[in-house]
């Protein structure tokens, strides 16, 4: 091999390793999120990897959190970070349970892995969850739904007038404006069997129309 | 050994009845499991109406499912209509949500069964 040769050869293989510390710079944040998510055992009780596995009731109540595999799709990346440092109880009651209320015990994190570990979750998309074009508002034909015509503050908590109210077994709704993507929101409601095949909350899709998810998507990501 | 006609017949009766008697046992077991999973979050684990999210501030109380005063009220098609559709079926409160696009056709019929089990009643006449 002529000098010229050898030079021009190692000048590419610079540009080569140079190109893959740069990519892999960039994907720092996710890889160090999940040796951290990892490390902090998140894996023994969310799945990170879809489709959703359970097909029975025992399948559902055996989960010992919530599916984490749409995170990416479900969450604002802002909430999550913060959430994860200081995680104040989202279900009123412990998961599943009918009986006991939620100690607000979830695993806390350090700042520098809450935010590297928000960042892992962050890129776990969905590609079921459309870009729909909701804006977030006080959608009047969605607030109807919501607490006359299907009345879902029977199992969701939301905030009227400043007060906490409505039932305790779903996910409370009060908050819901910086923690849920519209577009999550309206994809889980017109198709929640991908998201969640067994849950206690009843199917809507088909009861609803589109048109009335669409409402009602605003409205619930609007919630304070 | 070479079966007669009506040795014939017995097996055929018993294994039919046995059938029978296990296709109706898992039926009850699956409403059971059914009414504990989607149901008793309002309606009480025993079916009182006492569910966790039958709350003070909840306008209206879920039905007491034990409640044969009540119960018998409702015929078996207005049960039926009432889980598939809603409380909107029997002009209740909505807070009763419609299952019709959650159980099949066939647990909502069981899920019938085995609230008249509950009430240990039927419709009034
Ligand atoms: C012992 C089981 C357990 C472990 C370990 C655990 N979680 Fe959770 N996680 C839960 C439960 C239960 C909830 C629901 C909490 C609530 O609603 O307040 C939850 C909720 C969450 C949520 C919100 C999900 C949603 O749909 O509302 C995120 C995000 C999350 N966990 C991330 C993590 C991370 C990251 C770790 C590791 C540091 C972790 N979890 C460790 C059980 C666990
Ligand atoms: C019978 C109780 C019940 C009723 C009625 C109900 N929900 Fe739910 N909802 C739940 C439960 C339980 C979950 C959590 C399911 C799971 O994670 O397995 C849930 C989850 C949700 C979520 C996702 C929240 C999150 O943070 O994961 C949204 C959004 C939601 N419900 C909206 C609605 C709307 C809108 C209605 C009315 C059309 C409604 N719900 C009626 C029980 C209910
Ligand atoms: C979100 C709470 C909630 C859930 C979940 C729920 N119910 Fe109800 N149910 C109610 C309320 C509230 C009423 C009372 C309505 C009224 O009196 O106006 C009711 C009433 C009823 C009635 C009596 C209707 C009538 O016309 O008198 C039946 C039957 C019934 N529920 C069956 C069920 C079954 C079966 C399930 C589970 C598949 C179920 N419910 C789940 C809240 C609920």
């Amino acid at each position: 091999m002529s000098q010229g040769q050898f030079s021009s050869a190692s000048g590419m293989l610079m540009i080569a390793l140079s190109f893959f510390f740069f990519a892999s710079s960039a994907f720092a944040g996710a890889g160090e999120g999940k040796k951290a998510f990892d490390a902090a055992g998140c894996a023994a009780c969310h799945q990170i990897k879809g489709p959703a596995k359970e097909k029975t009731i025992k399948d559902a109540l055996a989960k010992k959190g919530p599916e984490l595999w749409y995170a990416g799709s479900k969450f604002k990346k802002e909430f999550l970070g913060g959430w994860l440092e200081d995680p104040r109880p989202i279900r009123p009651m412990e998961f599943y349970s009918l009986t006991k209320t939620n100690q607000g015990n979830h695993p806390k994190l350090s700042g520098k892995d809450a935010a590297d570990v928000a960042g892992f979750l962050m890129g776990l998309k969905a590609p079921e969850v459309k870009d729909s074009g909701i804006k977030p508002q006080e959608n009047q034909r969605g607030r109807i739904i919501f607490v006359k015509k299907q009345s879902c503050y029977g199992c969701h908590q939301v905030k009227e007038k400043g007060v906490i109210t409505g039932g305790l077994t779903g996910p409370s709704l009060a908050g819901a404006a910086e923690r849920l993507s519209p577009d999550w929101v309206c994809a889980y409601l017109s198709n929640p069997r991908v998201f969640k095949p067994v849950k206690d909350m009843p199917d809507y899709a088909g009861i609803l129309t589109d048109e009335e998810i669409r409402d009602l998507a605003a409205y619930v990501s609007n919630l304070n | 050994m070479k079966m007669n006609i009506s040795m014939k017949m017995t097996a055929i009766a018993a294994a039919a009845w046995f059938l029978l008697l296990a296709g109706a046992s898992a039926f009850a077991a699956a409403a059971a499991e059914n009414y504990r999973f989607y149901c008793s979050q309002c309606h009480g684990l025993g079916g009182k109406g006492d569910g966790p999210n039958a709350t003070k501030n909840m306008p209206v109380s879920p039905r007491d499912h034990t409640s044969k005063y009540e119960m018998e009220k409702l015929t078996d098609e207005d049960i039926i209509n009432v889980i598939r559709d809603g409380g909107a079926a029997t002009s209740k409160s909505t807070l009763m949500p419609p299952f019709g696009r959650t159980l099949t056709a066939s647990e909502i019929t069981a899920m019938k069964d085995y609230l008249r089990r509950l009430c240990k009643c039927k419709a009034q006449s």
